[in-house]
């Protein structure tokens, strides 16, 4: 118990006071470590001196490579670096990088987990040139499809508004490119939960997994956005341009055999426009399956379409009409645009 | 608290685990869910393939987890996920060498998942995880893949055998070992065939050749291997039996007792069922017949033509690049080889001629090999000259003792193989070594006498005859074996069956009040009831021998020839004799028949035969008793050097202290340190799980807290006291504070 006098008076030296006087330093802690050492020199491994202060271009590059940084704020200001950088230079002028390099490193934020990142994303990706942007559909739709499949509603969004903005400027380039076609219209059902009967009922208890976001609002979105890629894909052309060439626009100089006899179909014989005109024979990657095919012509994106996904779209959409509102609202314009497919197909 | 930091996928309060969770109870609500994720995979699989090396760290990470999730779903959706293993395969193959580590061991796993929840099979599994165990550079991976592998065979052998799966995969170790002999990728077939030998998967004839294969590599390594299997794998094997064997027991009573007294749970309750599953596993096991296992020497298909190549090619070759330890390891093999089936190799002995000098380097594994080379169908020409190198070279007055103690002692070994070795000059000198002032060389000269009275005393000068030998001699019955005579042979351990049921007879005899040997129809009994012991289990298939009663009740039966006796077990094929029983009678009387009698007088029942192998196996471990000398030893045993050194210890001068503590302590059996009785019993107390009784906690309690009552008793009047002890008394009477009047009335 402590009661005999010595051992309080070995308690008490634990709490002894260190007594300060004038004149002399005070005591070092009991904690104390001492870090001093000596030493011949410092060298410093990092740092970067020079004079002149970075050029736009470097600045540029510097940034591009903080996009894989860890915290969400640094990767989210570099974007709007990049962003203000792309949007300010003017339009005659090249980027400093060019697109096919940016790409890569972009792309993978469109899964990000920060929805800060995400939004500067989508406006970068917005000032980016669209014709440059084109031809790099295909490395850019796998990460489409996965955003749109995600487990966080949010990045769903996300994702759908990137192939808003994919559809609007290359709509052609995105149903044609290979796995463009059935693999995204297997991710559009399954963001709207349309794949088997019981799923697509109003009543059956589909518990949507992870947090969703504002209720319906992005149930319109996605109709919207089906909508768009329906018409890209089966909806009707706006010029008899061919497909297979690339949508590359035709100057009405050469086309359609204007120059007489020898030259009966011009465009067959020149120099194609689009990157990779070959791309559809398939020479150097693997073999590919129906899903994963590329469907260039309207025809064939028609009768996949028709065989495997018209009838689960129309339950779909019915059911949709049905909710009323704002969904049914959004799931006319895909109606419309199933109508009108219906009719081509029929002249055709 | 300190804020957690939060993973990208738990910020949106959704994972891939809980959805797992949730699928796994109901797959079908969440088919939808499982889609999604589905096309998710396959979405980060397309940007994965696209550039395997190039994928960022979040992109690998999400492609982990969601294969990792898609393998534990995988059974609840077998029609969407067909394409998965093969996919998984395919990765697996083609960027094996690129994969990030972690993608890699994942991929492996799911792999083997997928293979235990039956969405693949086992050869499939084996013919993608193989190849690549051979050709990774990566440590780790091969680590992973071998355990897998090895796992995967075993749980696909656990029921029964799966001999296809087996053929094909020792088919594959064969071509793997065969294909390219300079390589050192026979290593990993002979890992895996040492270890499934060793686990008794493997006990065929198949996975031998595999071995022998590999020991006629080009490879050191291989090699080595494949020698060492050969010289080690039988005894490993044994061991590993031993240790599965001895497991800890599990007592029922005291599990059934816990369950009576705590409180009744699920889980305890399966516990108990789970405990009585193993005893009656470990009891049905326990009955089951001794698994009939060769060792890999005598599986062997060709053994001359596999010793003479492996001689030929290791041994022989000048641009052998095997070192000498290699060297001695492989003449090991073909000695071995040579002594078990007695090859004959010609140039074999004049191989040793060479070696035979105390200055080369472990020149007692020369001797010992030599010594095992040596059989009774070699011709004494080819040993003489050797023998008598030895004894030139190791064994004089000059050499030091422990070179003559070992010369002595592989110049015995070699004559207890084939006597005929030996001239009578040389023995006659080699036997005065005996007078020695040296221990070792002493005891190794009186070694090679004993050995030469029993074998052949005429060599021997007549005072160093000895007794037993000289009646032998003068009586004809010790004489000089001829070159390549063979004795007959029996039954190994007969003696010991017949000696054991001798002593049973004795004992039911002594119990009934009979004289103790007498001879009448009392065998008859005897007789009847080993017939109806005729199984170990009696009871499990008691319509069977109850047939076998009514055949036997009045007819005996003989065992057709001898000639079967030399294999061993004796065949089935009978046929009665009336007047056998007349004939044991005459028969016993004679000392010269001491076995076979038995093996042809009746058949030995598999209660016998059981028997049998218990009595050998007892014996065996008398033998490994170090007090008890002499004891015989199996043909498949190797001879060693250490063997060949003997007793040269002793000729070394003083034993360190540390080697005499040992020495004192071999013939003890190990037993804990000492301590009184009450020190045991008190422990054994504590390992039951029992507590102390009253007296002990008064005997131990604290003294400070004695002192109170100690105390307040002092100041106790007098009626106090006595209400204190009448108490006291009463509650004595009673039994206790409890009492035990209510068990009592």
């Amino acid at each position: 118990m402590g009661s005999s006098a010595k051992k309080k008076k070995e308690k008490q030296k634990d709490f002894q006071k260190a007594k300060l006087k004038v004149g002399k330093a005070k005591g070092k802690p009991e904690n104390f470590t001492d870090t001093s050492f000596k030493t011949k020199g410092i060298t410093l491994t990092q740092q970067s001196l020079t004079l002149t202060a970075p050029s736009t271009q470097t600045q540029f590059t510097h940034h591009v490579s903080l996009l894989n940084s860890k915290s969400d704020t640094q990767r989210r200001d570099s974007l709007a670096h990049l962003t203000t950088h792309i949007s300010s230079k003017p339009t005659s002028q090249p980027l400093p990088q060019p697109v096919s390099t940016l790409l890569p490193t972009l792309s993978p934020l469109i899964l990000d987990a920060s929805t800060n990142v995400r939004t500067q994303l989508l406006k970068l990706l917005r000032a980016l040139p669209p014709a440059d942007v084109e031809d790099h559909v295909v490395q850019l739709m796998p990460y489409i499809r996965a955003g749109m499949t995600h487990l966080a509603a949010d990045i769903r969004v996300t994702a759908i508004e990137v192939l808003s903005w994919l559809v609007e400027i290359a709509g052609d380039a995105v149903v044609s490119c290979a796995g463009g076609w059935i693999k995204t219209l297997n991710c559009f059902l399954s963001v709207l939960g349309w794949h088997t009967e019981e799923s697509s009922k109003w009543s059956s208890n589909r518990a949507a997994f992870g947090k969703a976001g504002a209720k319906g609002r992005p149930m319109v979105k996605v109709l919207g956005v089906l909508a768009e890629f329906l018409q890209a894909g089966i909806g009707e052309e706006d010029e008899d341009e061919d497909v297979v060439m690339g949508g590359a626009e035709v100057e009405s100089g050469y086309g359609s055999g204007d120059g007489g006899f020898p030259i009966v179909q011009t465009e067959v014989h020149m120099v194609p426009k689009t990157a990779q005109p070959y791309v559809y024979l398939n020479l150097f990657g693997s073999p590919r399956d129906e899903e994963g095919e590329m469907y260039e012509t309207r025809e064939e994106r028609f009768r996949v379409f028709k065989s495997r996904f018209l009838v689960a779209v129309e339950r779909g959409v019915e059911s949709a009409r049905q909710d009323g509102g704002e969904v049914g609202r959004a799931s006319s314009a895909v109606s419309k645009v199933l109508k009108e497919a219906r009719g081509v197909d029929w002249e055709g | 608290m300190v804020k957690r930091k939060l993973g990208a996928l738990e910020k949106v309060e959704a994972d891939l685990p809980n959805l797992q969770h949730k699928i796994r109870r109901d797959p079908k609500s969440y088919i939808e869910d499982f889609r999604a994720q589905h096309y998710q995979y396959e979405s980060h699989r397309e940007i994965f393939m696209a550039a395997p090396a190039a994928t960022t760290e979040t992109g690998l990470i999400s492609l982990r987890e969601l294969i990792d999730f898609l393998a534990h779903v995988a059974d609840c959706y077998p029609e969407i996920l067909k394409d998965f293993p093969q996919q998984l395969i395919d990765i697996l193959t083609q960027h094996h060498l690129i994969l990030q580590p972690e993608l890699r061991e994942k991929i492996v796993g799911s792999l083997v998942l997928l293979r235990k929840k039956e969405l693949m099979d086992s050869a499939t599994l084996l013919q993608t995880l193989f190849p690549i165990l051979i050709s990774t550079p990566s440590k780790t991976l091969r680590a992973l893949l071998f355990q897998k592998i090895l796992m995967d065979l075993r749980s696909s052998n656990a029921k029964t055998t799966n001999h296809k799966l087996n053929r094909t995969m020792q088919t594959v170790l064969y071509n793997l070992v065969t294909s390219d002999r300079t390589s050192s990728k026979g290593l990993w077939a002979i890992k895996l065939t040492r270890e499934l030998w060793k686990r008794q998967i493997w006990t065929d004839a198949k996975a031998v050749e595999v071995m022998k294969e590999a020991s006629l590599a080009d490879n050191e390594k291989v090699i080595v291997g494949g020698v060492r299997f050969f010289l080690g794998g039988d005894k490993e094997r044994e061991e590993m039996e031993d240790e599965s064997s001895d497991e800890e027991a599990i007592d029922l009573g005291k599990v059934k007792h816990q369950v009576g007294i705590n409180k009744k749970t699920r889980k305890k309750s399966r516990a108990v069922e789970k405990a009585k599953a193993t005893v009656k596993r470990r009891e049905r096991k326990k009955n089951q017949p001794h698994p009939l296992n060769f060792s890999a020497l005598h599986l062997l298909h060709d053994p001359q033509g596999y010793a003479e190549s492996l001689f030929s090619k290791h041994l022989q070759n000048t641009k052998s690049k095997l070192n000498l330890d290699q060297k001695l390891l492989v003449l090991q093999l073909v000695t071995r080889l040579v002594g078990l089936h007695k090859l004959h190799i010609m140039h074999l002995y004049s191989y040793f001629q060479k070696y035979l000098t105390p200055r080369q380097p472990s020149v007692t594994s020369f001797l010992a090999s030599l010594a095992q080379a040596s059989h009774d169908l070699v011709p004494p020409d080819d040993l003489e000259p050797l023998v008598q190198k030895i004894a030139n070279e190791f064994v004089s007055e000059a050499s030091a003792s422990e070179v003559a103690s070992a010369g002595l002692n592989a110049i015995r070994e070699i004559c207890v193989r084939q006597p005929l070795a030996m001239n009578e000059t040389l023995l006659q000198d080699l036997v005065m070594y005996r007078k020695s002032k040296d221990k070792g060389v002493m005891m190794a000269g009186r070694g090679l006498l004993s050995l030469f009275r029993e074998v052949n005393p005429e060599m021997l000068k007549r005072r160093d005859r000895g007794k037993d030998a000289s009646i032998g001699l003068r009586s004809g019955e010790r004489k000089e074996k001829r070159f390549a005579e063979q004795e007959a042979g029996g039954i190994e351990g007969l003696e010991l069956l017949e000696k054991w049921k001798e002593e049973e007879r004795r004992k039911r005899r002594a119990e009934k009040g009979l004289p103790s040997d007498g001879e009448d129809d009392e065998d008859v009994d005897d007789e009847e009831a080993d017939w109806a012991a005729w199984n170990v289990e009696d009871d499990e298939d008691s319509d069977d021998s109850g047939d076998w009663i009514q055949v036997e009740s009045d007819v005996e039966i003989e065992l057709s020839d001898s000639e079967d006796e030399k294999d061993g077990p004796p065949t089935k094929k009978a046929k009665s004799n009336e007047d056998t029983k007349a004939e044991t009678k005459p028969e016993e009387e004679t000392a010269e028949a001491k076995f076979s009698k038995l093996a042809t007088t009746r058949i030995l029942t598999p209660a016998d035969l059981a028997k049998l192998q218990e009595l050998r196996t007892e014996a065996a471990v008398n033998a490994l008793v170090p007090g008890s000398k002499g004891a015989t030893r199996h043909r498949d045993d190797p001879l060693t050097a250490e063997e060949i050194e003997g007793l040269a210890a002793l000729s070394a001068g003083k034993a360190t202290r540390e080697e005499r503590i040992a020495h004192a302590k071999e013939g003890k059996t190990d037993r804990s340190e000492h301590k009184s009785v009450t020190a045991k019993r008190k422990e054994r107390k504590e390992d039951q799980g029992k507590s102390t009784t009253n007296k002990e906690k008064a005997r131990k309690k604290n003294f400070l807290m004695t002192l109170g009552k100690a105390k307040s008793k002092n100041k106790r009047s007098l009626v106090q006291t006595r209400a204190v002890l009448k108490a006291h008394q009463d509650r004595a009477k009673r039994g206790g504070r409890r009492g035990n009047v209510g068990a009592v009335a």
